[in-house]
């Protein structure tokens, strides 16, 4: 009896302590999954046409997206056309980390006046929602390029820790995003315009190696250019990518997760009397 | 964080929950939506954009197992916001406050914060974040459908719902999970008077020698029936504390007192 379960004592700015933060979130990772399904569930990609509609979707947008480039360039061939399917499939998943992400916190208003726990787990979540929605199209594109007669390569795998650099840059983001959102709640209005000038920045309509020399540092603004053009050398052409690009592309998802994430875990504690 | 999985028993009169020295600062936002827009559109007229609320003011109070605690006061007196800082929702500016115990929270807004998805589907996230186990809930669960009377309606999304299903499903949560320390806020005025009966007897069948119950509410009748002790805030200050006929008696004076200076003045 004489030891409290609770003690609530006034905080400083900055972190909380991160080993019972940890803890406590860990001990949650249920609602994590539950509340992916749940939310899964709910926009009936539990269905068969849900399903169904998680892969035509992004197939859809490839198609058009390749008439452009067709249209554009004037000629194109089929190494081109899964390059566009397989960086178009990544950033979708970037960019539904981003959508579902802002509005974690502000939607979760109810559970946060009512329920202390880790606010993390709501923008954690909606990265989960985005992998899962990512999944499907992976399988997608890898049939796409069976049948576009692409060769084979063991380089291919380079893809796995691409893929885990890109899902730490989508967690960055979205934590980073939602937080900014309880401050200002139009950002999920500027968002389309955000993540449709990240698309263009990045080689997905194009690949990295046809930007012109002078249109180069642009690159170095965009997380995503040597995460997609890695992804593209060791997915579509069988390369090993770029020890630069691995590298910068780490540098940019560690640095976005930790200062996003220092960001949202000193602010978190105030999100009640901010909603 | 407020639902360990294993409760103890706890004797009647130990502390359940002790608030010392507690006071509570915090700023908001001026704005209820506040938007960068604005922000931008307002920069350099140098007009405020948060505002600091002195919520709370050197509170102590202690709670009892045993006791069954009424917080009456007015509007902006500061009562959710001290049942916020207990449920550790909101991190107190001074003080300290322990809790010996587990404690589910039925706050004014009550469950369900996704409205999209089902009845069943906001009751499991809701005890997961809460940090209870799916087993747990399971165990559980039949029973609040049940109280609830949503009948088939739980697995309904929740936009479908009335207010008073709203409230009948948050009150069912918070009061069949049996917690050692239950706090309600302004939630047992809700729903029509058959549930409102039920609720409040739930309550009465609560109030036990090894829980501590603190409810929150206007309905000044009520906590004289239920409440073996009352506090009165005002303006985030603990006014007083003790028999609930004698606090509520001087806080009703006390209304009357307001109402009719306030007559005075607009005369």
């Amino acid at each position: 009896m004489s030891t409290p379960t609770q003690v609530y004592e006034p905080f400083r700015a900055g972190l909380p302590p991160l080993r019972k933060y940890w803890k406590s979130l860990w001990s949650r990772r249920t609602f994590i999954s539950e509340y992916s399904r749940s939310e899964l569930r709910e926009q009936h990609f539990d269905s068969a046409f849900g399903q169904l509609w998680l892969v035509l979707n992004p197939l859809l947008l490839s198609a058009v997206y390749f008439l452009l480039i067709v249209i554009i360039s004037g000629s194109s061939d089929s190494t081109r056309y899964a390059h566009l399917t397989a960086t178009l499939f990544l950033f979708y998943l970037v960019a539904n980390s981003l959508t579902g992400g802002v509005k974690s916190i502000t939607a979760g208003q109810r559970l946060i006046l009512n329920t202390a726990f880790p606010r993390i787990m709501l923008p954690v979540s909606a990265v989960v929602i985005a992998i899962f929605k990512f999944l499907p199209t992976l399988a997608v594109f890898l049939a796409i390029r069976t049948v576009l007669g692409l060769p084979f390569a063991w380089e291919m795998f380079w893809a796995i820790p691409v893929l885990l650099i890109t899902m730490l840059l989508a967690l960055g983001l979205a934590v980073t995003i939602s937080c900014i959102n309880v401050y200002f709640r139009d950002i999920a209005s500027f968002l389309p315009y955000m993540t449709r000038t990240l698309l263009y920045l990045s080689p997905i309509l194009y690949e990295a190696s046809d930007l012109k020399p002078e249109l180069r540092t642009l690159e170095l603004f965009n997380p995503l250019f040597p995460i997609l053009d890695s992804w593209s050398r060791a997915l579509v052409h069988g390369q090993a990518p770029l020890t630069s690009h691995m590298l910068i592309g780490l540098g940019w998802a560690v640095g976005i997760f930790l200062i996003g994430t220092y960001f949202f875990l000193s602010r978190e504690r105030e999100f009640a009397v901010r909603l | 964080m407020n639902l360990p999985s294993v409760s103890n028993s706890h004797k009647t009169n130990e502390v359940a929950v002790s608030v010392r020295g507690l006071g509570l600062t915090y700023t908001t936002a001026i704005d209820r939506r506040p938007t960068l827009k604005a922000r931008v559109k307002s920069l350099g007229r140098g007009g405020k954009q948060t505002r600091v609320i002195r919520a709370l003011d050197e509170v102590n109070l202690d709670v009892e197992y045993g006791q069954v605690l009424g917080i009456i006061g007015t509007n902006g007196a500061g009562k959710s916001s001290l049942m916020r800082v207990i449920a550790g929702i909101l991190p107190p500016t001074q003080g300290r406050i322990e809790v010996y115990g587990s404690v589910s929270t039925l706050l004014a807004l009550g469950v369900g914060f996704n409205p999209s998805m089902s009845g069943r589907d906001n009751v499991y996230l809701g005890g997961l974040a809460a940090g209870m186990s799916r087993d747990e809930i399971d165990s559980h669960f039949e029973e609040i459908a049940e109280f609830s009377e949503l009948g088939e309606a739980i697995d309904a999304p929740m936009r479908t719902y009335s207010s008073g299903m709203y409230a009948r499903l948050a009150f069912s949560v918070a009061a069949t999970v049996r917690p050692d320390i239950l706090i309600v806020d302004e939630a047992l005025s809700t729903g029509d008077a058959k549930f409102k009966e039920k609720s409040l007897n739930r309550i009465k069948e609560l109030r036990s020698d090894d829980r501590a119950l603190i409810l929150v509410s206007h309905a000044m009748a009520t906590l004289e029936d239920v409440c073996n002790d009352v506090a009165w805030l005002h303006k985030g200050k603990l006014v007083q504390r003790g028999d609930p006929k004698t606090v509520i008696t001087a806080y009703r004076e006390f209304l009357q007192v307001g109402k009719s200076a306030a007559i005075d003045e607009d005369v």
